[in-house]
C-alpha cells in the first residue's frame, strides 16, 4: 500500500509539471546549435516567450520565466522525423491499425494521409519523448508506382497536429517498381512517363477532360491534378530508387518533365554522386543500412551520406516509424563514416524543412522562430543521449510514454506483485 | 542433471553392466548412441598468428572490471594475461600495440542470428531459415542452410562479432537445430563451426506458428494449440528416448531402433546435450513455457525477443533463464506491444541472465551501442549500469546463453583470444573497431585493406573495390 501511495504522489507531481505549461520559458547555460550563422554557442541562454523564440545570447533574464538549467547539456531543434508512418500504424501487423497502404486500383498520386492522421497513437509520444517534434508521413505503395502523398505532422498529440499538408508525391522506381508494372523497369518507366505526359495533357485540357469532352485518360482525375501540380513545381516528386543506373534514369526523367525532384534510398548514391549534385536534387537515405539486400544496392556503404554531401548534394536523413527516434543516432552513425556534424543534424532538421516546407519558422534557433526545440543531456547523436525536455510551440510537453508507465508498473516487481493496481 | 534422468542412467548403466558379459568394466557399451554420429563436426582450425601484447588500453574484461592502462597478452589462440602489470615475453614474434586511447572488450557475441540462412541479397531462392511444412521440424540445421558467402558476415565482423548463434526462423513449434559458429572465413560451414559448442533448438510462442499454421487451417491455430502441439512432440521425444535408454541397456532384441532426426534433437534436449533457444516474447507464455520444462524434466536456457521479460524477471532469475533483447524494438506486431526500453537492465538488476541480441543484419554491427542504448534507459530508471557491466550483455551472458561461456566471452587467462580492439569507448555511437582478433589471430584490420574479408559475393560490385 504504501509503494501504491508513493507512485501515485509521484504521478501526481509529474502532473502538475505538465499542467503548468509556462508561456515564458527561460533555458539557461546551453550549448546551442542555433544551425544560423551564429553557429553553435557554447553557453548561451534561450528566451521563449508566446511560442516564439524571443531572444538567445549571455546572460538573459525575466522575471515570471519558468527557468530551465541547461548547464552542461545541450539543445537543438526539435528533430524532424522523415518518411515514416507515425499516425498511420498502430501495431504494424494489425491490418486495422495500419492505414499505410491502399490496395485500390486506380487511387495512386492522390492518396493523401494528413486527414487520417492519429494524434493520440501511442507512437507519437513514443517518439515526442525522443525528441522528434514533427514528422513527414507517407503513405506506401499499394498497387500503384505512386505511393500517394506525404504532410508534415507535429507531436504535440493535438487533434489538429498538421503542419503543411500535400507537400510531396511518393513514386518508387526499380525492382520494386518492376514488380508492380509487370516485371520490368521499362514498363515502369513507361508508366511514369505516360502518367507525367496524361498530367501534362490533363491540365492543358483541364475542363475539357473534367467534362468529359476529351479523350478517356488512364488516371484518374484526382490523381491527374496531384501530378500536374508536381508539373507547375509546386511540390516536390520524391522517388526511391537505389541503384546507379536507375539513380540516373530517374534524373533524366526529372529533366524531361521538368519537375522538382528529391531522390529517396538511393543506396548507391555515392557512385553518381557527381551527376545528383550537378542536377542539384536533394536525397533521403538512411545512414544504417549498409546490408546488399537486393541486386540494386549492391554498392550499399555506411560512407554514402558522407561521399554525397562531399560532392555537394544535400542529404537528409530518413526514419522508420515506431522509432523514428533513432534517427539521431543514424545521424551519429553518418558522423563516424564521414559526415560533418552540421550536416547531419541539419539532415533531421532544418534541410527538411527548406525541401518539404515549414522553413520560413522551424529549424534555426533565432529571435522569432518557433520554439520548438530540444534540451538534451549531451550530444543528442550519442547512444547514451536522451531528450529532458522538449518543448514545442513554446511549451513544455508532456514525455510521458506507455512503455513509462509500464516501467513505473513494472521497475520494482520483486517487492510487490500486485501490479495491475498501479497506474 | 535432474534426479529423474540420473536414477534411470543409473539403472541403465546397471542393468547393462549385468547383462553384457564378456564386455570389460571400463569400457563403453558396444552399442551407438542415437546421436554419436560424427557426420558435420566442426572442421574449423585456428589460424596460426603470432603472440600479441595490447599495451596503455582501457580494457573491459566482462566479469565487471574496467583497467585502464591494461594490457593483455594472448598467444596460440588464448589469453595468456590480462592486467596492469604484465611483462613483455622476450619473443622475437611479439607484436606490441600500443592502444593509448583506445578500448578493448571480448569478441561480441550475438545469440541470435540468420546469418547465411538469410543472405543477402535476400533473394527468395537463397532464403533458407524457415522450414515452414510442419509445426514440428527439429530434425532440419540451421547449418545446413547456411550459406558461407552470405557478405554480412563479414559486415559483422567489422562490428566487432566474434561468434554467433545461426537460428532457423520462427514460424514453427519446434524450427531445428541451431549452430554456434565463429565469424571466420569457410567454404563450408563445417569450417566455421565453434568447436565443441552444444546445439540449439529452436522453439517459437505465440503468434507466428499459430498464423502460419492456423492460416492453412492446420494446428496450431490458438496458443492452446501451441502447447498442445509442444507437448506432444515432448511425450514423443521421451517414448523415443527410453526405446534408446532400453537398447543401450542390452534391453530388448538387441536391435538399435531406427535413428529418427526429429526425436533425435528433442532427445537431445531432454538428455540435456541441446539447448532449447526459445522465441517468446510474451510473460505469460514464457511462464506457461516454464512450466512444460518442469513437466518433461528439461529446461530452456534462453528465451528469445523476449519483449516482456521485465514482467516476470523474479522467475528467470528463480528459473536460471536467459532472455535475449533489443534494446527498443516494438509495435511490429501485437506481441511485440509492450516493449519498456529498460527491459534489459531490469532483466539484469533481478539477478537474471540479460543478454542484448540482434536477428537483425544491421543491428548485429551496433551490438555495443544496442547495449549502451539499454545501459542508459535503466540508469535512467535510477539503476547505475557502467559499460563494465553492461558489456556481458554482449559478451559472457551471450555465452552462457548458448553454452559456450567457459570458452570464450570474457577476457580471462585460458578462455579463447576472440578480441576487440575499437578505436574509442565503444558505448559511443562513433567508435568503431579498430582491429578484431578470433582465436589469437588478427581477422579485421580497419586500416588495412588486406586485413579486411570480402565473400565471393561481395566482389559483385566493382566499383565497391
Amino acid at each position: 500500500m504504501k509503494l501504491l501511495i508513493k507512485s501515485l504522489a509521484v504521478l501526481l507531481v509529474v502532473a502538475t509539471t505538465n499542467s503548468a505549461k509556462a508561456e515564458t520559458i527561460l533555458i539557461k547555460n546551453a550549448k546551442v546549435h542555433t544551425q544560423t550563422s551564429a553557429g553553435t554557442l557554447d553557453n548561451a541562454d534561450i528566451l521563449i516567450e508566446d511560442g516564439l523564440i524571443r531572444n538567445i545570447g549571455e546572460d538573459l533574464s525575466s522575471s515570471d520565466a519558468q527557468v530551465i538549467d541547461a548547464s552542461g547539456k545541450v539543445v537543438t531543434s526539435g528533430v524532424f522525423a522523415l518518411m515514416n508512418q507515425i499516425g498511420l500504424v498502430e501495431v504494424g501487423a494489425i491490418e486495422g491499425t495500419n492505414d499505410a497502404a491502399t490496395e485500390v486500383v486506380g487511387l495512386g498520386a492522390a492518396f493523401s494521409v494528413d486527414e487520417i492522421f492519429n494524434a493520440k497513437s501511442t507512437l507519437v509520444p513514443m517518439n515526442r519523448a525522443g525528441g522528434v517534434t514533427r514528422t513527414l508521413i507517407k503513405p506506401y505503395n499499394g498497387t500503384s508506382l505512386f505511393a500517394g502523398l506525404g504532410s508534415v505532422m507535429d507531436l504535440t498529440g493535438d487533434y489538429d497536429s498538421l503542419i503543411v499538408s500535400d507537400v510531396a508525391v511518393f513514386a518508387t522506381y526499380g525492382e520494386h517498381a518492376a514488380s508492380l508494372s509487370g516485371g520490368s523497369r521499362a514498363a515502369a518507366l513507361h508508366d511514369l512517363n505516360r502518367a507525367f505526359t496524361q498530367a501534362k495533357e490533363f491540365s492543358n485540357n483541364e475542363s475539357a477532360v473534367k467534362s468529359g469532352e476529351y479523350r478517356e485518360l488512364d488516371y484518374s482525375i484526382s490523381d491527374l491534378a496531384v501530378l500536374s501540380r508536381v508539373l507547375e513545381q509546386d511540390i516536390p516528386l520524391v522517388v526511391s530508387v537505389n541503384r546507379a543506373s536507375d539513380i540516373l534514369t530517374i534524373l533524366d526523367f526529372a529533366k524531361k518533365h521538368q519537375v522538382k525532384l528529391v531522390l529517396a534510398g538511393v543506396a548507391e548514391g555515392w557512385e553518381v554522386a557527381q551527376q545528383i549534385a550537378k542536377a542539384d536534387v536533394p536525397v533521403l537515405v538512411d545512414p544504417m543500412d549498409n546490408i546488399p539486400g537486393s541486386f540494386e544496392s549492391l554498392g550499399k556503404r555506411y560512407e554514402n551520406a558522407a561521399l554525397l554531401n562531399k560532392a555537394g548534394v544535400r542529404v537528409m536523413f530518413s526514419s522508420e516509424t515506431h522509432n523514428a527516434q533513432n534517427a539521431r543516432f543514424a545521424a551519429g552513425n553518418a558522423v563516424a563514416y564521414g559526415m560533418p556534424y552540421d550536416k547531419a543534424l541539419a539532415a533531421i532538421t532544418s534541410l527538411p524543412a527548406k525541401v518539404f516546407g515549414g522553413a520560413s519558422n522551424y529549424g534555426k534557433l533565432m529571435p522569432g522562430f518557433k520554439a520548438e526545440l530540444v534540451v538534451w543531456n549531451e550530444d543528442p547523436f550519442e547512444v547514451t543521449s536522451f531528450a529532458e525536455e522538449v518543448i514545442i510551440d513554446g511549451k513544455v510537453v508532456d514525455l510521458t510514454t506507455r512503455a513509462q508507465r509500464l516501467e513505473q508498473r513494472y521497475k520494482d516487481i520483486s517487492t510487490d506483485q500486485n501490479t495491475f493496481y498501479r497506474k | 542433471m535432474s534426479i529423474k534422468q540420473f536414477s534411470k542412467s543409473f539403472l541403465a548403466a546397471f542393468i547393462g553392466a549385468a547383462f553384457l558379459v564378456g564386455c570389460g568394466e571400463d569400457e563403453p557399451a558396444a552399442h551407438p548412441k542415437d546421436s554419436d554420429s560424427q557426420a558435420f563436426v566442426s572442421q574449423y582450425k585456428a589460424k596460426e598468428y603470432h603472440p600479441v601484447l595490447i599495451k596503455n588500453a582501457t580494457i573491459l574484461t566482462a566479469n565487471g572490471e574496467k583497467i585502464e592502462n591494461g594490457s593483455i597478452l594472448f598467444s596460440e589462440g588464448e589469453i595468456i594475461e590480462v592486467g596492469t602489470d604484465i611483462d613483455e615475453p622476450s619473443d622475437d614474434n611479439l607484436e606490441v600495440i600500443d592502444a593509448e586511447g583506445k578500448w578493448v572488450t571480448p569478441g561480441l557475441i550475438d545469440v541470435h542470428s540468420h546469418l547465411g540462412v538469410y543472405p543477402a541479397p535476400g533473394v527468395a531462392s537463397s532464403a533458407d531459415g524457415n522450414e515452414m511444412t510442419a509445426p514440428v521440424t527439429a530434425d532440419v540445421w540451421a547449418e545446413h542452410s547456411v550459406w558461407p558467402q552470405d557478405p554480412q558476415f563479414q559486415l559483422a565482423l567489422a562490428g566487432g562479432v566474434t561468434s554467433m548463434q545461426i537460428l532457423p526462423g520462427s514460424a514453427n513449434l519446434v524450427g531445428g537445430r541451431g549452430v554456434t559458429l565463429k565469424n571466420v572465413a569457410g567454404r563450408s560451414v563445417m569450417e566455421m563451426k565453434f568447436p565443441d559448442a552444444p546445439y540449439g533448438l529452436k522453439m517459437a510462442c505465440g503468434e507466428n506458428p499459430k498464423r502460419v499454421y492456423g492460416g492453412k487451417g492446420q494446428a496450431p491455430m490458438t496458443r492452446m494449440g501451441n502447447v498442445a502441439g509442444y507437448r506432444k512432440a515432448w511425450i514423443d521425444a521421451q517414448e523415443y528416448m527410453q526405446a534408446w535408454d532400453d537398447y543401450e541397456a542390452g534391453m530388448g532384441n538387441g536391435k538399435p531402433p531406427k535413428r529418427d532426426l526429429r526425436m533425435e534433437s528433442l532427445a537431445g534436449v531432454l538428455r540435456g546435450e541441446i539447448l532449447i533457444q526459445n522465441h517468446c516474447y510474451r510473460a505469460d507464455e514464457m511462464a506457461v513455457m516454464m512450466e512444460i520444462a518442469k513437466e518433461f524434466d528439461f529446461k530452456v536456457t534462453t528465451f528469445h525477443h523476449a519483449v516482456e521479460s521485465y514482467k516476470i524477471a523474479d522467475k528467470l532469475a528463480e528459473n536460471d533463464v536467459c532472455s535475449a533483447m533489443w534494446s527498443d524494438w516494438w509495435g511490429f506486431k501485437q506481441e511485440a506491444y509492450d516493449m519498456v526500453p529498460s527491459n534489459v537492465a531490469l532483466v539484469d538488476k533481478a539477478g537474471a541472465c540479460a543478454v542484448v541480441h540482434s536477428d537483425s543484419a544491421t543491428v548485429i554491427q551496433h551490438l555495443n551501442k544496442e547495449a549502451a542504448k539499454a545501459m542508459t534507459s535503466g540508469n535512467r530508471l535510477g539503476m547505475d549500469i557502467t559499460p563494465a557491466h553492461a558489456i556481458k550483455w554482449i559478451t559472457l551472458n551471450a555465452a552462457k546463453a548458448i553454452g559456450v561461456d567457459d570458452q570464450t566471452g570474457s577476457l580471462e587467462e585460458g578462455k579463447m583470444a576472440d578480441i576487440v580492439l575499437w578505436d574509442g569507448n565503444p558505448f559511443s555511437v562513433y567508435t568503431k573497431t579498430d582491429k578484431v582478433f578470433i582465436d589469437g589471430a588478427l581477422m579485421y584490420d580497419r586500416d588495412n585493406k588486406f586485413k579486411q574479408p570480402v565473400s565471393d559475393f561481395g566482389l559483385t560490385n566493382i566499383n565497391s573495390k
